[in-house]
């Protein structure tokens, strides 16, 4: 069908004709199954589980039959799982009865948790048994039921025929997912990304990295955040090819090793991981990796020029945001058409222009901001009227990313409009931390940057001023914060400001907003060390493996 | 060794590195925050040493719990026996 023809939203149209040949994820992993049903679809190494596709659509079909006893169809509900066959079981049981999957970051802390379950009005939860000791909190807190999913092998066994005519239709422009980012007040934003974004968006990046029923790709990043279950997997399942899933904390000293075990062509990744990567002194040696995705923040020249020079892989930079659902430019493919150095050119379903900050175009070569139209672009944020119309206003979607586009067409991703913060490919915005550090008895005001590291791209840094200057050290500050916040949000340094001889408090602009760019020259020129930046201690001098 | 002398041994490693309390049969990397990515690296790696052992790439992803990764200890140290 002509995505045309739907009902789109002013920003999801582009000048470009898009043809969307399955109206739903059900659909499309039903064709997938009809043309090859035999054929390997989903590895899991961690438990040795392996599915083909008429296997795990039977698996979804169960998943779906079982859903609909706890949800009704279109309802919403939140899932907390790790890398695993019951993450993708209910995810695509849930979404082929019109359900909106709410995926939890399996690391957030249990107040970040309720925040989310709370905010997307979901009906259930379910979750991984193996996290109940995370989960037990939330459970004796709030009245939604909970409920524990451990094994794909419990579901009970299905008639397909019976569980497909009882499955309700769903719409290409229904949502199936409500991803939640950081968001710039404190709490998270919930993106609503529907089945036309995804699928539009998976077979755009098939075609452009010529992928087939061949391609095997290694996921790494989890499949809560959009990058695992858009490139890794709805990409993957358009070209018909196969997926091995991988616990991302445990993946790093194997990652080459599982590419030569199940052939790996194809991957996506964060810069922080090329980085982990190439200080660990594994290699992959039969050559299956045939190209590697990577965005997410910014990748230094170096650190691609070093990666491609040892291992032999050609990096493929791309810009995207999960409002755009993943990708929406990307360097051309193959590697020798690449233009280093840029995020390469936009994808043929969607549009991408520079604006000012009056929202007129600029001329090729000035800086702006970048913005992104097309079907591949999310209905908005959930309950969030004000910043809609804020970020998608005048049917473009504005990024809040800075850059420039040269007379070829390629675009460079040269900043942040705001101080978001990525670190490891996770986006936290000051205010997260900010809003937690306000809350101290000790604390009067507080200002959050991010700061230069090596691996990760930035690590966190807390600037406070302290009402008793003595009464906390700065190790009892960062205790405090992990009580409310996930492992990567909370500060690895924090300065008392009352404590420099030179900056006796925070510094604000004329209507007293504190400057973080300011705290960041200061941190840059006063309290970093860029010549003895030293390697992660982890890294190991011999070579092996 | 048994399993539980091997617990010995490794819970002062891994709780430094880890940063945690106790490691115990009840950890697992799902449920601890601080048993990240680098982190299990440089636990591997510390093991590596303490045992003059080195843990294949093949093995390493699955060690995803005390449990797991005691109990791989145990059936490696017996085969060097």
């Amino acid at each position: 069908m002509n995505v045309a023809k739907l009902p789109l939203l002013p920003h999801q149209k582009s000048n470009s004709q898009v043809d969307l040949p399955y109206a739903n994820f059900h659909e499309l992993l039903k064709a997938k199954t009809g043309e090859a049903p035999s054929r390997e679809f989903l590895i899991f190494p961690e438990t040795d589980r392996r599915y083909t596709y008429q296997q795990f659509y039977e698996i979804s079909l169960g998943a779906s039959e079982w859903l609909a006893s706890h949800v009704k169809d279109f309802g919403t509900i939140c899932i907390i799982f790790r890398n695993t066959p019951e993450f993708l079981a209910v995810y695509f049981g849930a979404v082929a009865r019109g359900i909106i999957v709410v995926p939890i970051n399996t690391e957030l802390a249990p107040a970040e948790m309720r925040f989310i379950i709370e905010n997307s009005d979901c009906a259930a939860v379910f979750y991984d048994p193996e996290l109940e000791r995370k989960i037990a909190p939330l459970k004796g807190e709030m009245t939604i039921p909970f409920h524990p999913f451990a094994d794909v092998a419990n579901l009970p066994p299905v008639d397909a025929k019976n569980a497909e005519a009882n499955l309700p239709k769903v719409e290409p422009t229904a949502p199936v997912v409500i991803i939640y980012t950081s968001g710039t007040t404190g709490n998270p934003k919930g993106v609503v990304l529907t089945h036309m974004n995804f699928i539009v968006d998976g077979i755009a990046i098939v075609n452009w990295f010529q992928l087939t029923p061949e391609t095997r790709s290694i996921c790494v990043l989890p499949l809560f955040h959009n990058n695992g279950i858009v490139i890794s997997t709805t990409t993957t399942l358009c070209a018909g090819g196969s997926i091995i899933f991988v616990d991302p904390k445990a993946s790093l000293r194997s990652f080459w090793a599982l590419v030569d075990r199940y052939g790996a062509t194809f991957t996506s990744v964060m810069p922080s991981i090329l980085a982990a990567l190439l200080s660990l002194p594994f290699e992959g040696k039969r050559g299956y990796l045939k190209g590697i995705i990577c965005g997410g923040q910014l990748l230094p020249l170096s650190l691609m020029q070093n990666f491609e020079a040892r291992f032999g892989v050609p990096i493929f930079e791309g810009f995207g945001s999960t409002e755009a659902s993943s990708y929406s430019s990307f360097n051309r493919f193959p590697a020798e058409k690449r233009k280093i150095g840029t995020v390469g050119v936009v994808l043929p379903i969607c549009d991408m222009k520079v604006v000012d900050d009056n929202d007129n175009e600029v001329p090729d070569g000035t800086e702006g901001e970048l913005c992104i139209r097309g079907p591949n672009c999310a209905i908005g944020y959930h309950k969030l009227p004000e910043l809609n119309a804020q970020k998608f206003r005048n049917r473009w979607y504005h990024s809040g990313d800075y850059g420039l586009r040269d007379k070829e067409g390629n675009y460079y991703f040269r900043s942040r409009k705001d101080d978001l913060i990525i670190k490891g490919g996770e986006k936290i915005y000051p205010a997260e931390i900010e809003n937690v550090l306000s809350k101290h008895t000790n604390v009067t005001e507080s200002a959050v940057i991010g700061v230069d590291d090596p691996i990760l791209g930035h690590e966190i840094c807390a600037f406070v001023n302290l009402k008793d200057p003595d009464a906390n050290t700065e190790s009892e500050l960062i205790k405090y914060c992990a009580q409310s916040l996930a492992r990567f949000k909370q500060p690895k340094q924090i300065v008392i400001i009352n404590r420099l001889g030179d900056m006796p408090e925070l510094p604000k602009g004329p209507t007293k907003k504190i400057l973080h760019r300011r705290l960041r020259d200061y941190y840059e020129s006063r309290l970093a060390n860029p010549q003895g930046q030293e390697k992660p201690k982890w890294v190991r001098s011999s070579t092996s493996g | 060794m048994t399993q539980q002398e091997l617990y010995a041994e490794v819970s002062p490693i891994a709780t430094q590195i880890l940063q945690i309390p106790q490691f115990e049969s009840s950890v697992n990397m799902s449920s601890t925050p601080e048993w990240d990515s680098l982190n299990h690296v440089q636990l591997l790696s510390a093991i590596e040493k303490k045992f003059g052992i080195e843990i294949s790439p093949d093995e390493a992803f699955k060690l995803t719990s005390a449990d797991r990764l005691v109990q791989y200890l145990h059936g490696i140290l017996k085969g060097k026996q």
